[in-house]
């Protein structure tokens, strides 16, 4: 009877030293997992549609092309969809210099080992009439926003 | 075990003492080269300049090592007074002297951007924080600001002090002209006289047919094509061949050939790569009515000065 | 007074030649320096040619890099606006600061060097079988810890080869199935690399895997101890006793449980005879020093000779072309630029392929090899026994493969990671001015 009771005793006193432990150790675990992040937002204005000339813009702070043609607009990204690095517009395609994916004006591939087409990122035109690109959110490819006054 | 003893000790002894030996002249080297700096060699024949020109006080009081000029707010940290030790001597060594003690000329310029305030490398360029000749002036791999020496301006076509106006405009930027910065000056008729802002947006202003210029200097010289470019892959001379015939250097670009003359392509071209992104605080910003105002031909040197041309307080 | 240093000198530092041998045992037991090792050590472990004392070499370097590591503490900050600037500084303005990252970078890459060819001594000499497996599989992941030092401290002098060599290393780590954003997340501290990362990074370089390399390499001398020396005493062994001879019940260890089974099997040295042996102080302690010293003059000789590079600062909107990995990665790198594979519409990422499943698979071999390994055991330490010449031959190539990969990538490579022969013109990279 006794026995037992310090059996019962024995096996809640260690098994709460290790639920303990292994609850802090989860504690530490789970403070490497940032809750806050001081990055861009995915969700941001660029420029006013009027502001990009015809062709390809980079916006290298938010390591993006601007593409317009005419009143057309859409936002593809300008990172290698291999390992991250940042693609180069050449007047007739993208280049990666880490290791040499290429990629035609839409984004698709033409070569090299990077496994998808670049991102095409969703846009629209916010309220007070800038460009705003959701890095989250991909489109289709030929996905175009009609914007700006057609001035180009 | 006596002959045990004897067999590993004889294999081993030599080369530990070899090494040994080694070991301490490699130390020796490292302290030799330590000590054998660039710099030292100049300030070792500093004292003996300064005190041939009867500043004996001085010369005793000389203290050799690096020296820096630090400046938080403008993120300066120039070593080159290790070196170029005669810097601030104009008015008592001779210009003759061989550079790095050579003093820097006491010009106009000079008078308004102190040592203290500027450093060096706001107005000449190259890497302060070091301290060998290499690696001052042009800068380790990967480094792309270099010094803006006579030989890489007479490279790109002008002479030194032409291609320093391109850093006097980092700050000078906002001034209609200024004195002495003839090129600046020049480029920006231009630019006003050729309505580049009809197609380019230069900070907030101007026609979004081309591209953003506002930070033009800036950009990355890969990003451009040099398919049709002559002569060297440098975005000066990108710059200077758009400018004047756009339609070769950019094939199918709406821009026009505005056939310019070299100097005047070459200038728009310092006037482009000025425009970066900088962290100068506001007390490095002059106002561009001071400058306009010293730009006024003066009726008579004794005339007294127009309210306009005081410097307005800071 | 003087009599009293000279016992103090004696102490600690054991400058004395034994009279008997039992002195000399003794000797070791009573110093700390000395008690690590056994009283006595066979002839065959002493051997040049045998072990090329590399696994001492590695343990001089990580010392070396210990200390150079320390000193770099007191001048680098950890901070993305001033490491670059605290590099330059010890580049140019900290007395032998510039020796002092030289020898850290070179000893660094040294280690990485040095630790894998000890491996390859290891696996050539067949030294893994019986209980040396579990040192096998330790020395294994003190391999990946090396590498994985050497890596985190890539990163730290913030200039744009480190920051884009981390960038494409850490995105290899995203292409892993189901955990891999998960990973790059945490390895980052956020999606893209910045102060969280370069602090992340930091801590992990100057104490966590330090920390953890040191003890684990305490734990590997352990074990060479408790597994009887090195392998090469079984060739002595086999010679001086003919008959299978049982293992003497042995003294029973439990470390934190660290072992496997119930005990670790105490290897007698009844079979080897007095002749087979020498002290192992001085002969051994000698030789140890003689290593130690000959690695300080060629890591000191590198950093003389040359600087370990620094690019411009950080940029994350250029990307240098090409981009390399550190150059111990430069043959994933290789692998991860050419294994995508196409099949209709359905690819396969080279980087999952090349960077993940397939250093992963080889991985997993090399930690198993001792299990898979059948050869007899009379192949166990010597140098490429014949039964074993398949393995043997099959590691050789795959290091050769991995070495021509890397020279491919590090000296052939050029913009958009082309292949450039030597003396080919490469195209010269768009200067400013």
């Amino acid at each position: 009877m006794d026995g037992d009771r310090r059996k019962v005793l024995r096996l809640i006193g260690k098994g709460s030293v290790l639920a303990a432990f292994l609850a802090q150790i989860g504690a530490a675990g789970r403070a490497f997992f940032p809750n806050v992040l001081y990055e861009p937002p995915s969700r941001f204005k660029i420029k006013r549609p009027d502001d990009y000339p015809d062709g390809y813009t980079l916006d290298a702070a938010h390591r993006l092309y601007v593409v317009r043609q005419k009143d057309a607009f859409h936002v593809i990204s300008a990172v290698c969809t291999h390992l991250g690095c940042n693609v180069q517009w050449s007047d007739t395609e993208f280049d990666c210099p880490c290791h040499g994916s290429r990629f035609r004006p839409d984004g698709t591939v033409i070569s090299g080992p990077a496994p998808r087409p670049l991102e095409w990122f969703a846009t629209s035109v916010s309220p007070d009439g800038f460009l705003e690109v959701d890095s989250g959110t991909e489109v289709a490819r030929g996905f175009r926003l009609i914007a700006g006054k057609g001035n180009a | 075990m006596a002959d045990q003893k004897e067999s590993f000790e004889a294999k081993d002894f030599g080369w530990m003492v070899a090494m040994s030996l080694l070991f301490f002249v490699l130390v020796a080297v490292g302290f030799w080269l330590e000590y054998s700096t660039d710099w030292g060699t100049y300030q070792r024949t500093f004292p003996g300049l300064l005190g041939h020109y009867g500043k004996v006080e001085e010369a005793r009081n000389f203290r050799a090592g690096i020296r820096q000029i630090w400046i938080p707010q403008m993120g300066v940290t120039d070593r080159c007074v290790t070196c170029h030790l005669g810097y601030e001597w104009a008015s008592v060594l001779p210009a003759t002297i061989a550079e790095p003690l050579k003093p820097h000329p006491m010009n106009d310029w000079l008078a308004k951007h102190e040592f203290a305030r500027f450093g060096c490398t706001p107005c000449h360029g190259g890497d302060g924080a070091a301290t060998s000749v290499i690696g001052a002036h042009q800068g380790g791999r990967g480094w792309e600001d270099p010094m803006l020496s006579r030989a890489l301006a007479a490279r790109n076509g002008l002479t030194m002090n032409e291609m320093i106006q391109m850093r006097c405009n980092f700050c000078h930027r906002h001034d209609v002209a200024t004195p002495g910065m003839e090129q600046i000056n020049l480029a920006k008729q231009l630019f006003k006289k050729k309505k580049c802002l009809v197609c380019h947006v230069v900070e907030g202003r101007g026609g979004a047919t081309g591209a953003e210029l506002t930070y033009e200097g800036d950009r990355n010289p890969e990003l451009l094509n040099f398919a049709h470019v002559r002569g060297e892959r440098t975005m000066f001379n990108w710059n200077v061949q758009h400018l004047t015939q756009a339609s070769v250097v950019s094939p199918g670009t709406q821009m026009p050939d505005f056939n310019f003359k070299p100097d005047e392509s070459r200038a728009l071209t310092l006037l482009l790569l000025s425009w970066r992104r900088l962290p100068y605080p506001p007390e490095y910003i002059p106002d561009p009515e001071v400058a306009a105002a010293a730009m006024q031909p003066s009726p008579t040197p004794t005339a007294t000065p127009t309210p306009a041309a005081t410097p307005p307080p800071h | 007074m003087a009599d009293k240093l000279k016992a103090l000198w004696r102490k600690t530092f054991w400058a004395w030649s034994p009279e008997s041998e039992r002195e000399s045992s003794e000797a070791i037991v009573r110093n700390f320096w000395l008690h690590w090792f056994p009283a006595k050590v066979a002839r065959a472990s002493m051997d040049w040619n045998y072990s090329f004392w590399l696994g001492t070499a590695s343990a001089a370097l990580l010392l070396i890099l210990t200390v150079t590591g320390v000193m770099l503490m007191f001048f680098y900050v950890p901070s993305t606006e001033r490491a670059y600037g605290s590099i330059k500084d010890l580049e140019y303005a900290v007395s032998f600061g510039r020796l002092l990252r030289n020898q850290h970078r070179w000893a660094a890459e040294g280690m990485v060097a040095v630790v894998y060819i000890h491996m390859a001594r290891v696996f050539f000499t067949g030294a893994y079988r019986g209980t040396r497996a579990i040192n096998w599989v330790v020395g294994v992941v003190l391999f990946l810890s090396t590498l994985f030092l050497s890596f985190t401290g890539y990163l730290l002098p913030w200039d744009q080869l480190a920051f884009w060599a981390i960038t494409v290393g850490t995105s290899i780590a995203k292409q892993a199935p189901l955990v891999g954003p998960t990973v790059q997340f945490i390895l980052l501290g956020g999606h893209e690399i910045g102060q969280q990362t370069l602090l992340r990074f930091y801590v992990l370089h100057v104490f966590f895997l330090p920390v953890f390399v040191w003890v684990l390499f305490g734990y590997h001398m352990w074990r060479v101890r408790k597994d009887g020396g090195l392998a090469a005493i079984e060739r002595v062994r086999d010679a001086r006793t003919m008959i299978p001879k049982t293992t003497p019940a042995s003294k029973s260890y439990s470390l934190f449980g660290i072992t496997p089974g119930t005990s670790v099997q105490v290897m007698s040295s009844t079979g080897l005879e007095e002749s087979d042996q020498v002290f192992s102080s001085p002969n051994m302690s000698r030789r140890i020093a003689l290593v130690f010293l000959v690695v300080f003059n060629i890591t000191l000789l590198a950093a003389l000779l040359f600087n370990a590079p620094l690019e411009g600062l950080a940029n994350p909107s250029v990307t240098p072309n090409p981009a390399k990995a550190p150059w111990y990665f430069v043959w994933l790198q290789e692998l991860v630029a050419s294994t995508t594979v196409r099949i209709g519409g359905f690819t396969v990422s080279g980087a999952l392929l090349g960077g993940i499943l397939l250093p992963g698979f080889l991985l997993g071999v090399l930690t198993l090899w001792p299990w898979l390994d059948r050869s007899p055991l009379r192949t166990q330490g010597r140098w490429l026994a014949p039964e074993r010449k398949r393995q043997n031959v099959t590691f050789a190539v795959a290091t050769l493969l991995i070495i021509v990969l890397i020279m491919v990538g590090v000296y052939l490579r050029g913009p958009y990671w082309r292949i450039y022969w030597p003396g080919q013109a490469r195209p010269e990279t768009p200067r400013l001015y």
